[in-house]
C-alpha cells in the first residue's frame, strides 16, 4: 500500500482555501485500525488479503474499487459484522472484548435504506436506541426529533417507509444512524441506487453532517467522482484477491461546494484516482488464488 | 359527477361473482323443471332452499358441531404450529430433526389414521379435533417457519451489530417479518381445518347429539333426502367461504399499511 499525494493541475484558487483540510488531525487518535486482515470464505475464496488501514478521528475515507474487490467485506469487518480469518481489528485502539458494542460508537448505513417496512419512520429511527434499551425519556425523543430535523424529514415521522421516495428513505436510514450519536459512520454504497441529482444532494448533506458533528466516515462507493468529492482520503482496492493497493489524499478544503465538482482540481484528482483504479484492475490478478 | 357503478371496483368484485351464481342457479332450476328431474337425483335450488328452512333445526345443530370441531382444531393448529415454528428457528438442528415429522403429518392421509385416533381418543369431539389439527397444522408450520427465516439480511446484520438478544431479534424483527407468511398460512389452514373436521366426521360416522354436517350428509344419502344432503353441503361450503373471507379481512387489517399483498395500488 502506498500513500500518494496528488499535485493538483492548478493551485486551489477558491476563497475557501483558508478552510481546513480534513485529513485526520495530525496526531489524532486512530478510531479504527485494521491490521493484516485476511478473510477467506469457506469455499476457499480469498475476499481480503493483508488489508491494513488506519482511520483517524475526523477523516472521511472512501473505499473505491471494482466489484468483488472486498470493499463491503472490509466495511462489514470494520463494523464487527464479519469474522476475520487472520489479522486484527481495533476500535479506539482496543479489541472488541474491551471496547464492547456501545463503546465502539459506530453506526452503519447499508446499500439500501434497510428500514422496517411495518414501522413508521419515527419507530425506524429510534430502533438503535430501543435495541440499546434507551427508554422513552424526553432526551431520547429529542434525539429522534433532532436526527429527523437534520436529515430534513421533520413532519414525516408518522409516515411508513413505502410512503417515502428512495432519497427520503435513505435520509431516514441516515437519521437512524445519527440518533446514536456515533463517532464512526460506516456507509456501504448508500446512494448507489439513487438518481444523480438526489445523490449529489445527499452527498452535500452527508458532508455537512460530517463537518457539523465531527464524525469519522468510511464510505464505500463505485464512483470516482463521489469518492473525490466527499473524501479526505480515497483508498483504492483491487480484486482477486481483495486488497488495498493505493491511498490517495484529496488535499482540498472543506466545506466543498458544487463548484468543486467543475473545478480543474477536481478533474485532476478524478484522473489520478481513475488511473489508480485502472492500475488496480490490471495488476496482479491472481485468479488461481480466487478460485482456490 | 358520480362514478357509474360498473367502474366501482368494490361493487364489481361483489356483483360479478354474485351474478354468475344467480345465473347458474336460475339455469339449474330451469333445467330441472324442463327435464322433470326427480328430487332424489338432482334437487332444484328451490327444493334445497325449502329443505334449509324445514330441516333448519337439525342442520343448524350439525353446523354448530362441525364449527366447534373446526374452530377448536384451527385454534390448536395455530398455537401449536406457531410454537413449532418458533422452536425451529432457534436452531437449524432442531428444524432438521423435527421438520420431517411435520411433513409426515402432512403426507399421511387423515382417513387412514382417523380410525386409530378415534380408538385412542375416547371423546368424539376431541378425536375429530385431533384429526382436523393433523390436516390443518402443516401450512401454519411451513409458512411461519419460512417467514421467521425470511428476514432482511441487512436488518439482521444491524440487530447483530447491536448485539441484541434472541428475544429482541424475535420480537422486533422476525415476528413482524413473518406476518405476511403467517397470514398466508392462516388462509390455507382455516379451510383445511374445516375439511379435516368433515373428513373425520365421515370416518367416525358420529350420530346423535354430536352429529356434524358430514354425518348429516351420510344420513341424508342413506334416506334419499337429497335436498337435505345438498343443504348440508351448502352450509359446509358457505362456512368455508366465510372462514376464508375472515382470514383475508384479518390479513388485510394487519398488513394494509405496509405489505404489498394488502396495499391498494392506484394505477
Amino acid at each position: 500500500m502506498t500513500a500518494t499525494k496528488v499535485t493538483p493541475l492548478k493551485p486551489a484558487p477558491s476563497p475557501e482555501s483558508e478552510a481546513p483540510v480534513a485529513e485526520g488531525k495530525t496526531g489524532a487518535r486512530p478510531v479504527l485500525q485494521v491490521n493484516g486482515v485476511n478473510k477467506i470464505y469457506g469455499n476457499g475464496t480469498v475476499a481480503l488479503k493483508g488489508a491494513d488501514l488506519t482511520v483517524k478521528q475526523g477523516e472521511f475515507i472512501s473505499l473505491l474499487g471494482p466489484s468483488g474487490c472486498g470493499k463491503s467485506t472490509l466495511l462489514r469487518i470494520m463494523a464487527g459484522l464479519g469474522e476475520v480469518t487472520t489479522g486484527t481489528v481495533k476500535w479506539w485502539e482496543q479489541d472488541y472484548d474491551v471496547v464492547g458494542s456501545k463503546g465502539r460508537k459506530l453506526a452503519f448505513v447499508f446499500q439500501n435504506a434497510t428500514l422496517m417496512p411495518w414501522a413508521r419512520v419515527r419507530k425506524n429511527v429510534r430502533l438503535p436506541l430501543d435495541l440499546e434499551h434507551a427508554g422513552n425519556s424526553e432526551e431520547v425523543e429529542k434525539k429522534i426529533d433532532d436526527a429527523l430535523d437534520m436529515v430534513g424529514l421533520k413532519g414525516f415521522d408518522e409516515s411508513y417507509p413505502r410512503e417515502l421516495s428512495g432519497g427520503m428513505q435513505m435520509r431516514a436510514s441516515i437519521a437512524r444512524a445519527m440518533v446514536t450519536e456515533p463517532n464512526l459512520l460506516l456507509m456501504d454504497e448508500p446512494f448507489g441506487a439513487l438518481d444523480e441529482m438526489t445523490r449529489n444532494k445527499l452527498n452535500d448533506d452527508v458532508l455537512k453532517l460530517w463537518q457539523d458533528n465531527g464524525w469519522t466516515i468510511v464510505f464505500v462507493t463505485h464512483s470516482v467522482y463521489e469518492a473525490v468529492y466527499l473524501s479526505s482520503r480515497v483508498v483504492v482496492m483491487a480484486a482477486r484477491p481483495g486488497r488495498i493497493v493505493d491511498d490517495i489524499k484529496i488535499e482540498q478544503p472543506f466545506p466543498r461546494s458544487p463548484d468543486f465538482r467543475v473545478s480543474t482540481e477536481f478533474a485532476g484528482y478524478c484522473r489520478q484516482v481513475s488511473q489508480a483504479l485502472e492500475r488496480a484492475s490490471t495488476m496482479g490478478e491472481d485468479k488461481k488464488e480466487a478460485q482456490s | 359527477m358520480s362514478t357509474p357503478l360498473i367502474r366501482n371496483e368494490r361493487f364489481v368484485q361483489v356483483a360479478a361473482p354474485l351474478l354468475v351464481g344467480v345465473f347458474v342457479l336460475v339455469l339449474w332450476q330451469l333445467t330441472v323443471m324442463a327435464f322433470d328431474v326427480p328430487k332424489y337425483l338432482v334437487p332444484s335450488p328451490v327444493d334445497i332452499g325449502q329443505s334449509l328452512v324445514t330441516d333448519f333445526s337439525s342442520l343448524f345443530n350439525a353446523l354448530l358441531m362441525t364449527l366447534k370441531v373446526t374452530f377448536l382444531a384451527f385454534a390448536i393448529a395455530v398455537v401449536v404450529g406457531v410454537a413449532a415454528s418458533l422452536l425451529f428457528v432457534q436452531s437449524k438442528w432442531i428444524e432438521i430433526s423435527l421438520f420431517p415429522y411435520a411433513v409426515l403429518m402432512q403426507v399421511t392421509p387423515v382417513v387412514a389414521i382417523a380410525p386409530l385416533i378415534i380408538i385412542w381418543v375416547n371423546d368424539t369431539t376431541w378425536a375429530l379435533t385431533v384429526c382436523a389439527v393433523i390436516v390443518a397444522i402443516f401450512p401454519i408450520i411451513s409458512n411461519t417457519t419460512l417467514g421467521l427465516r425470511s428476514v432482511d439480511p441487512n436488518l439482521l446484520s444491524m440487530f447483530r451489530m447491536y448485539r441484541t438478544s434472541r428475544w429482541q431479534e424475535l420480537m422486533r424483527l422476525r415476528i413482524p417479518s413473518a406476518l405476511p407468511y403467517f397470514f398466508g398460512g392462516l388462509r390455507i389452514s382455516s379451510g383445511l381445518a374445516l375439511i379435516g373436521a368433515v373428513v373425520a366426521e365421515f370416518v367416525a360416522g358420529t350420530g346423535g347429539s354430536k352429529a356434524g354436517l358430514a354425518y348429516m350428509i351420510l344420513q341424508s344419502g342413506y334416506n334419499l333426502q337429497i335436498p337435505k344432503m345438498f343443504a348440508a353441503l351448502i352450509l359446509i361450503t358457505v362456512t368455508g367461504i366465510l372462514l376464508f373471507a375472515a382470514m383475508v379481512w384479518m390479513s388485510d387489517r394487519a398488513l394494509r399499511n405496509w405489505h404489498e399483498s394488502a396495499l391498494k395500488v392506484e394505477h
